[in-house]
Parts: structure tokens; sequence; C-alpha cells
């Protein structure tokens, strides 16, 4: 048995064969440098200084020291990034977890409560699924107007029916198993049976789908910047930092390389972690 | 088989009812198209007079009924920015789309699932570490950098291909490749996955007991098997290129519906996003539909599951 | 019925492919490559207003007047014109213009162009520009006398945009048609338009005027500037519009392209909302105006490019005046003024934008407007929210928004009377001085005069701050080596006032 366990190294794994922690630590280091910001970061993220813009790593111009280059504004590209942690996970945490909150909960009524709540709620989730995410996204930030906190809510509003499916789907088939239609029957609450014994049960399934979105998040977010979407300027996110950046590729190559690098770490520690969970889920290794 | 068949029609028609309502409302909240069409030096009154002749004054449940009773005609309508059938803007835009989904899905298929065998058959050697090591920066990368990456080094520093646009097969390869990266590590992940659940099946110890060779095996008897799941993602994953494409086609000015969809939204063409949606949500639900009624065709206890 | 789905989109497929293949773009002399942001909206000249179309459609059509190299009104359709009173003027036709089907232009056409685009029922966006005309009447096959309501003196300047469209095709064929298929007497013709892809213009080998150099133009939308960029590089297109100063620094050392720029009429600026707290105090007001470096930010950010104005106008526009001396950047002055404010100069002020104007702007004078002690924050809408909110009214404006202004006529007119006047939704200012004086340039004749009033509007906005003037925009294009062409101030692009060496 343990040769086989052996054999199953996960997809992310193959890359990094060792110990299971420090996909954790990395993002624990992200977040680390997100709220420890202005401790960190050698700048204000938003200093300007028009006659050091552009400026390659090392140049020193006026009171700064750019470690890793300027950009456009002659802002000290280090601080941005280390500020733009913040801003990056923030959103992709809080979107993952509300609309995660907001799917499964939606999700678990529909397949627990059935009848005209089922049907209402799963209409609303086929409506929302054949919307293209992306489109929806770009219409509602037009209504709210660009902020985080729009970002956030429009991630939400666009993403929560992927969690309803499949929160519904693992529903009904846990609510079918004979220990859980027995504590229905003995009089346990609709909430203490989906919070006691269904949510345990499909909380697995749900974690895989929520590390499969948050790189999802964080690249989503890149995009709404891109389209003049995103967060308000001057605020830096890894996501707007790439998508001006990204102008720069040919004289600027600092601009938009590190974020980038951060970008690629931190979805590499979320598919490992997701890797482990799948295979702590996967029946046949235990 | 009737009373299931009504009921999933029906299900499928509400569907479609919600979508065209909700993104009529949604769009309506973003203003109306007025202000962009005139001049900087237009009065109150001619911003007024022009919504007037647009008809964008009329209470939003007379624009709305009309929409829908247009819709129940198969009219579209037609295009407040360009005055031209909506319907005409779609069927010049979705020969692009397709094109390019169709290539990035041969991109993707065509580098994720070799990645994908070679990453099942050389587990822990180096060359695995480096596959999936590409795999996952290439699926970490946003689209409109790596866009703009592929064309600084292949069209400008190499001269190899167009830099943009549409215009003969050549023009085709950057995005597809764009689009198609992005896509690459959901093939090579579930190739590898598919392929170790067949490498460790009964009958390929058995086999390998026997002496017969890992990479005849591989070849003769596992990869068949194998790709049942993998073909079955590259359906679902049509649905990502086609969300994907919407970046793609504004950074390489590939002519699809993802651009002008983008550019309809920020315009206020109201219109043309309508369409799009509702022909994107027809091809979704009318997918499912037919899914749902083979699946019951084969195996009838599906009926009462999804029936329900 | 899957099976005929699938297969109508392989052979959609197959046939955008194969069709594609019978069309290289090369861009070469024969065939003169030109990408736009975006696709034109529409080629008939009177039903919409924006640039992609105009870029187009001014090659196909003639327009009654036009401006030369220098910017100064020049003859076209009409050859000449005089006033019959303070309210008529009547215009001299050329007899030699011919439409590209064959049919002669003549007065008829002149009238029916003015009484389309004026009729409300029409609905043309550009209604405004010319609703000031209320008849038009051919007095000969070669005049056309045109009665505005009262003096008028922006007219001429309006008339350069007026195309001048054949009476007998739009009568045929219908407005929905001619916007498809349009016929004009221009020096290109409408070849083809692939929708989405790309228009086609020929040359009109029969033009009456300049010829145009390149036998073929096609027009193109790569609406991000980076791959318009990225075409100029590789030797892709001709001409691309609208880059940056960044960009352009970037076609510097560049193989095949260098860039073009040219000094415009638009104005960036800034306005501020004077009714409501802290802008309603001047002094605020001054403040802010003695925060922003103009120079900083032309040479710091714009390449020096731009030209930094002291006045809500450039020198392309009528009315500007070499006299006004703005409130000079002085940062401690500023500071000085926001600290005598106390609690009240801490408010937060939104400054309103949207993504198409040069957010390296936007950002530098946020934190020049922070440097000076005021607590702005940016507030990035797109482009509809933005015109919404901007002519809100200043009860529901932002206290703060920036813009760059062109009213395409290079008139103060166009531009001090909507962004002061109080009928106007742009303005969130009051002053009635500077409603009657607005009025009254309006309605004056004589060009000194009116001048005149100009400056002492500018002086009120120099001492009063509702706007603070930034500088005269530069219009900075990308084109191959082998193109001669001085962009106007007018940011119009005529091809047969280009030319080509190798």
């Amino acid at each position: 048995m343990s040769g086989l366990v052996a054999q199953r190294i996960t997809f992310s794994q193959a890359l990094v064969k060792t110990s299971r922690w420090w996909p954790v630590a990395l993002i624990a280091m992200f977040v680390a440098a997100a709220i420890f910001a202005p401790l960190i970061a050698p700048y204000d993220p938003n200093a300007q200084n028009l006659v050091g813009r552009l400026k390659p790593p090392g140049t020193v111009s006026r009171t700064f020291h750019y470690w890793l280059g300027s950009d456009e504004l002659g802002r000290d590209v280090l601080s941005r990034i280390i500020y733009g942690a913040r801003i990056s996970l923030t959103v992709a945490f809080a979107s993952v977890i509300l609309s995660g909150a907001v799917g499964v909960c939606l999700g678990m009524m529909a397949g627990y409560r059935r009848g005209w709540v089922e049907m209402v709620i799963m209409r609303v989730v086929d409506v929302f699924l054949s919307i293209p995410a992306i489109l929806l996204a770009i219409i509602t930030v037009a209504v709210l107007g660009p902020s985080l906190l729009n970002v956030i809510l429009v991630l939400v509003l666009t993403r929560w029916p992927r969690y309803a499916r499949v929160a519904y789907g693992q529903t009904l088939a846990v609510a079918n198993m004979p220990y859980v239609r027995l504590s229905a029957f003995m009089g346990a609450s609709a909430t203490r049976v989906l919070l006691r014994h269904v949510l345990p049960n499909i909380i697995g399934a749900i974690t895989v789908v929520a590390t499969l979105e948050f790189g999802l998040m964080v690249l989503f977010e890149a995009g709404l910047s891109f389209l003049g979407l995103g967060v308000q300027p001057p605020t830096a996110s890894w996501g707007a930092i790439l998508s001006v950046g990204r102008n720069y590729l040919a004289n600027a190559w600092w601009i938009a390389t590190l974020p980038g690098a951060c970008l690629f770490l931190l979805v590499l520690a979320i598919n490992l972690i997701g890797d482990f969970v799948r295979d702590y889920l996967d029946p046949r290794i235990h | 088989m009737w009373p299931f068949l009504l009921r999933r029609v029906g299900q499928a028609l509400v569907t479609m009812f919600g979508v065209a309502t909700l993104i009529f409302f949604i769009q309506r909240l973003t203003g109306d198209p007025t202000y962009l069409l005139v001049p900087e030096t237009a009065t109150r009154e001619d911003i007024a007079a022009l919504r007037h002749s647009l008809g964008f004054d009329r209470p939003l449940v007379v624009q709305y009924l009309e929409f829908l009773a247009n819709l129940v005609r198969f009219d579209l309508g037609r295009s407040i920015v360009q005055n031209v059938p909506v319907v005409t803007i779609i069927a010049s835009r979705l020969p692009y789309t397709l094109a390019l989904a169709a290539g990035a899905l041969v991109v993707a298929c065509g580098l994720g699932i070799p990645i994908g065998i070679l990453l099942a058959q050389f587990r822990d050697r180096p060359i695995a570490k480096v596959a999936t090591g590409f795999v996952l920066a290439a699926q970490s990368m946003p689209t409109f950098w790596s866009g703009i990456l592929l064309i600084l080094v292949f069209a400008i520093a190499l001269g190899w291909l167009p830099p943009s646009s549409s215009g003969d097969f050549s023009h085709l390869i950057l995005p597809s490749v764009t689009l198609g990266l992005l896509s690459m590590a959901t093939f090579a992940r579930i190739t590898r996955t598919s392929l170790l659940d067949e490498l460790s099946k009964d009958y390929v110890r058995t086999a390998r007991a026997r002496g017969v060779r890992t990479s005849r095996l591989l070849w003769r008897h596992v990869a068949r098997n194998a790709a049942i799941p993998v073909i079955t993602v590259a359906a679902l994953e049509i649905s990502n290129l086609l969300a994907g494409a919407v970046i793609v086609e504004t950074v390489f000015a590939w002519p699809g519906l993802g651009q002008v969809t983008v550019q309809s939204i920020l315009a206020r063409d109201f219109l043309i996003v309508q369409g799009v949606v509702l022909l994107g949500s027809f091809v979704t639900v009318a997918l499912n539909l037919l899914a749902d009624i083979l699946y019951s065709v084969v195996d009838p206890r599906i009926r009462l599951e999804v029936a329900r | 019925m899957t099976d005929r789905f699938r297969y109508a989109r392989l052979v959609a497929l197959a046939f955008t492919l194969s069709a594609s293949v019978a069309l290289p773009a090369h861009a070469s002399k024969d065939r003169f490559v030109i990408d736009l942001v975006n696709e034109p909206s529409s080629l008939d000249p009177q039903v919409q207003w924006n640039p992609d179309s105009y870029y187009v459609y001014r090659n196909i059509f003639d327009n009654l007047l036009t401006r030369d190299e220098k910017g100064e009104i020049a003859p076209q359709v009409a050859k000449s014109w005089k006033y019959l009173s303070d309210t008529q003027i009547s215009f001299d036709l050329r007899d030699d213009i011919v439409f590209h089907d064959g049919r002669k232009m003549t007065a008829d056409d002149v009238v029916f162009s003015i009484q389309r685009i004026t009729d409300p029922k029409f609905g043309s966006p550009q209604l405004g520009q010319f609703d000031q005309i209320v008849k038009a009447e051919a007095t000969s096959p070669t005049t056309v006398v045109l009665t505005t309501k009262s003096a008028y003196p922006a007219l001429l300047a309006q008339l350069v945009k007026l195309s001048i469209v054949p009476k007998h095709v739009v009568d045929a064929v219908g407005k929905d048609a001619f916007n498809v298929n349009p016929v004009g007497s221009g020096p290109y013709q409408f070849d083809g338009w692939q929708r989405g892809v790309q228009v086609t213009l020929k040359r009109n080998d029969a033009y009456w005027g300049t010829k145009g150099p390149f036998p073929v133009a096609v027009f193109r939308a790569v609406p991000d500037s980076a791959t318009r960029l990225a075409n100029l590089q590789a030797g892709a297109s001709d001409l691309g519009v609208t880059l940056d100063s960044d960009q352009a620094g970037q076609l510097k050392n560049a193989a095949k392209a260098k860039a073009l720029t040219g000094l415009t009429e638009r104005v960036a600026y800034l306005r501020l909302n004077t009714l409501k707290p802290p802008f309603d105090n001047v002094k605020v007001r001054q403040a802010a105006a003695h925060a922003i470096d103009k120079e900083g930010i032309v040479d710091g950010i714009l390449g020096g490019y731009d030209k930094a104005v002291p006045e809500m106008a450039t020198p392309a526009i009528f009315g500007w005046s070499d006299a006004i001396k703005a409130p000079a950047f002085d940062l401690d002055k500023a500071k000085a003024l926001v600290a005598e404010m106390g609690p009240a100069g801490k408010a937060e002020i939104e400054l309103a934008t949207a993504p198409v104007f040069d957010q390296r702007v936007v950002q530098a004078v946020q934190q020049m407007l922070t440097d000076a002690g005021l607590n702005v924050k940016i507030n990035m809408s797109d482009m509809a929210s933005y015109l919404k909110r901007a002519q809100a009214g200043p009860d529901a404006t932002s206290l703060l928004s920036y813009g760059r202004w062109s009213c395409a006529c290079q008139d103060s007119d166009g531009v001090l009377f909507p962004l002061l006047h109080n009928s106007s939704a742009w303005s969130a200012y009051r002053n009635p001085k500077v409603d009657g004086l607005l009025e009254e340039a309006r309605q004056t004749l004589d060009a000194k005069k009116r001048q005149d009033l100009y400056r002492q509007v500018h002086e009120i906005v120099a001492e009063e701050v509702p706007l603070i003037p930034l500088y005269q925009s530069a219009a900075i294009y990308g084109a191959t080596k082998n193109l001669k062409w001085q962009p106007t101030a007018n940011e119009s692009m005529f091809l047969n006032r280009m030319s080509w060496t190798d």
C-alpha cells in the first residue's frame, strides 16, 4: 500500500517534493508581507519622483534607492509589490471566502430543502453560470464603479454559483445517507443537520474548488485592472502593477517581472495545497 | 420520458428568460449611451433630444417588454452605436472567436497532453519538475501580459509572426498560444491523473508482473482508457476558453465576439451585449439540455435525479 | 441539430481562414495600413461623433470649409463666402465636384446636408454644432445662403465639420443603407467594410483637389496601445493613433517607425466644483492652482511634447491670449493657503477621471495636491459613467475632475461657454459677469472685440480658479519612417495631405 502512495505524488508536488508545509509557509510569508507592509517596505508605495522615472534596479535618485527599479512615476517598485500583496491577497481571500460561504449556504439549502427552494436557487445558479463571468463582472463594475470593495463584491456575485452547484450535488448525496436521515427524523433542526452532518462531509470538495478559484481570482482582479476596472489608482495591486508594467516590457522589464513572479509563487503554493486536500480526500489513498 | 423532457425544456426556457431579464436590467443600471455619442459642446437639451430619439426616456418596463416582444420573434434589434442589425455584428465576429477557441484548444491539448504523459511516465525525474514549473507558470500569467511578451519576442525581436489583427493563418498563432497556455495546465493535470489511475489498475499490474514494458503498456492499453476523462474535460474547457478570449482578443486586436462585447459594454451599446450574452447562454443551456437528454436515454435512473 | 450546428461552425471557420489567406496584410505604399483604437461606428458623417469614425469618413467626404496647414479656415466645397447681414452668409460653391457615383455636387446637396443634420427628428448627435442655423437655401446651383438665429461668430468654425452628402443617394437608399455604403466626393472612396476587421478605402482618381498618395488605405481597430506600438515596430502598420509619450520614446530607436507629434486644440484641465466646500472658498482653489507644477508634468511625464498653458485655451484656438498670468507653481504658498483653512482643508476631495485619460498625469496631479496638504482621492470610472457624472450639475458632480477638452471647432466659445456658463451641465461655477461676457462673445462678429471679451474671461478664471488649465495636449502618432505628414491641431487625418518618401 505504501508503494502505491509513493507512486501517487501529486501534480504540483512533482515540482517541489519537500514538506507539505512549505506552500503554507510561502503563503504565510506573503500574508506577513501584506500585514507588515509599512514595516518592510522601504518607501511609501505612492511616493512619486518624476525625475527618477523608469530607472533600472539599483539606481539612486534623490532620496530613493530603487532596489528593484522605479515605475512610470518614479515610485519604488519593491514597495509597491509589498503593498500590492495586501490588495491582491485581500481580493483573493475575501472573494473566495465570501463567494464560498454564499454558494455553500445556498447550495446546501437547495440540496436539503428541495421543493421550490431548490427550484428557485438552482435556476438562479443556472442563469449565472450561463453568462460568461468576465462579462458579468465588467457590467457590474460599470454599475458600481471600480473600487477594492466593489471588485470583491463583483467577484462574489459572479463566482458563488460554482460553489453552489458543487455544494448542491454533494448535499444531495450526503442527505440521503441513513444517519443524516435518522438525525433529521429524530427532530434535529435543518440548520443543525446541515452544520453537523452535511457541511463536514462536503467541505473537502468545496476546498478543492476554492483552491482552484483562488488563483483565478488573482488573475481576474488583474484582468479587471487591465480593462481599467480594478482598484483605484494609485493603489498598488499585483494585477494593477502588471497591467501597467506590460506597457514597459521593452524598456523597463523590471516593473512587471517581480509581481509576475509573486503571482506565480502564490498560484503554485495554492495549487500545492489544493493537491494535498485532493489527496486527503481521495478514498483510494486511505 | 415525456414528462421529464417537458420539464427539462421548461427549466431551460426559464433559465433563458432569467438571463434575458438579468442582462437587460443590470445594463440599464449603467446609464445609457447618449453622453458618449455627443460632442462635448452638446447642451442638456441636445442630450435630452438625442435620448428621446433613441427611446431611452421611455419607462424601463416599456423598454423591457419591447425587448421581450422582439426576442420572441428572434429579433435581437439594431446596434445603437453602429446602426446595423446585431445579428450582422455577431455573424461577422463569431467565426473569429470560434477559430481562436479552436486554435487555443489545439495548443492546450497539443502541449498539455504530452506534458501530462511525460509527468506520468517520469514522475520523479528532473524533467518532470521542469515541465510542472512550466505548466504552472503558464497558468499563473495574466494573458494581457503573456500576450504582449509573445508579441515582443516573436513579432518584433524575431520577426517570425505578425504581431496582431486577423489575416492569414499565421495571425492566429500568437493569440491561440496565449490563450491555450492558460488551459494547458488543466489538460496536463487531468492527463497525468487519469494515466496514473489507469496504471494503478489491476490489469496493468498483472501485465507488469508478467514483464510487459511500461512504455508499451502505456501506449497500447492505458492511453485509450485514460483518454475518456481528457475528452470530457476538453468539452468543459471550451467555455473557459471563450471567456478568456475577452482579453486575448483585445490584446491581439482579434475581431472576435469577446472584443466587441467588452467595447459594447463600455459604450453602453445594450443590444449587442444582450445579443452576445443570450447567444452564449443559449449555447450553454442547449448543450446541457442535450447532455441531460442523452444521459437519460442511456440511463433511465437519471431522469428521476435530474427532473427533481 | 448539433451535427448541423457543428458543421456550420466548421464551414464558417474554414471560410474565415481561407478568406483571410486571400488578404495578406502587408504594409506598403500601395496599401497604407492605419491602426485606429476602435472600429468606426458609422461612416455616415451625420449620425455619429467619434474620432475613429471621422478619421475615416473625412477622407470620403468633402466639407463645406476646411482648415489649411496653418489652421486657418480655408475654402473647400465653398470657394468663397460673404456676410449679407449679421445673420446671413452666402457661400459660393465649386462647380467641379463630382460624387463617387458620377453625379455632380450642386447647391441642393449642400442645402440637403444642412437640413438633414439640423432636423431634430433625424437625431444627429452633432445637432448642437449646427442648430444655430435656422435656414439654408440654394439661390443658384452654386450659391447657398445660410441664416442663423442671431449673429453667430463660430459658424465658419463649425462648418469645417459639415460633410456634404449626396441628396440623390440618401433619398434613394435611406439612412440605414447609406450608413453601410457611403457615397461621398472626397479624395478616397468607400471600398469595403469587413465588419470588425477593417474598412478599406480606394483612391478617387477623379478627385478635384490634391489626390491621395496611396491607391488603397486600410483602417483597422487595434484597441490596445501596446499592440499598436508593436505593429509599428514590426512594420505591420504604417500609421497608428493615440500613443503616449513613453511609447513615443520607445519609437526613438526603432528601426522601422518614428513618432509624429503635433500640438492640438485640446486642453487638459481640472474642473473645481466651486459651489461646494472646500472649493467654495477661493483660497482653497488658489491653493490647488499653486500646488500644480505644470512644467513638471509636461517635462517630467509627457516628454515635453505637450505645452503648459496659463489659460483655458491653446494657441490653436480663437480667443487665445498671450497676456494671461495664471497662479504660478509655489508649493509653500499652496501649503500656507491650505493651512489657513484649518480642519476644513482636510476634507476628502474626489478627483474624477476615466481610463482613457493618461493615468500618469492624474496620479501626479493627485500627488501634487496631496503635497500641498489637500486630501485627494482618485475616482476612476468608465467613460460613460464619468461623462454622466461630469454633467450632473454642481450638486451631484465630483469636487474635482480631470479632463481634456476639445470642441473640435478651435474657438473659445466651444470651450469656455460649456465649462463656465451657468446654463451648461458641465459648469460648476456661478458668476453673472462671466456669463455676460460669454453671451456677448457668442454674438459678437467683430473678432477684435470678441478676443478682448475672452481675455477678460481668462483673467477671471486665473483669479477665481473655477478651472485649472494644465497643458495643450499633443497628439502622438506612430508612423513608418517613409511617411511625411504633419499632424494638425484639429486631430484630423486627411490622407491627401500625407506623402511618402522612399
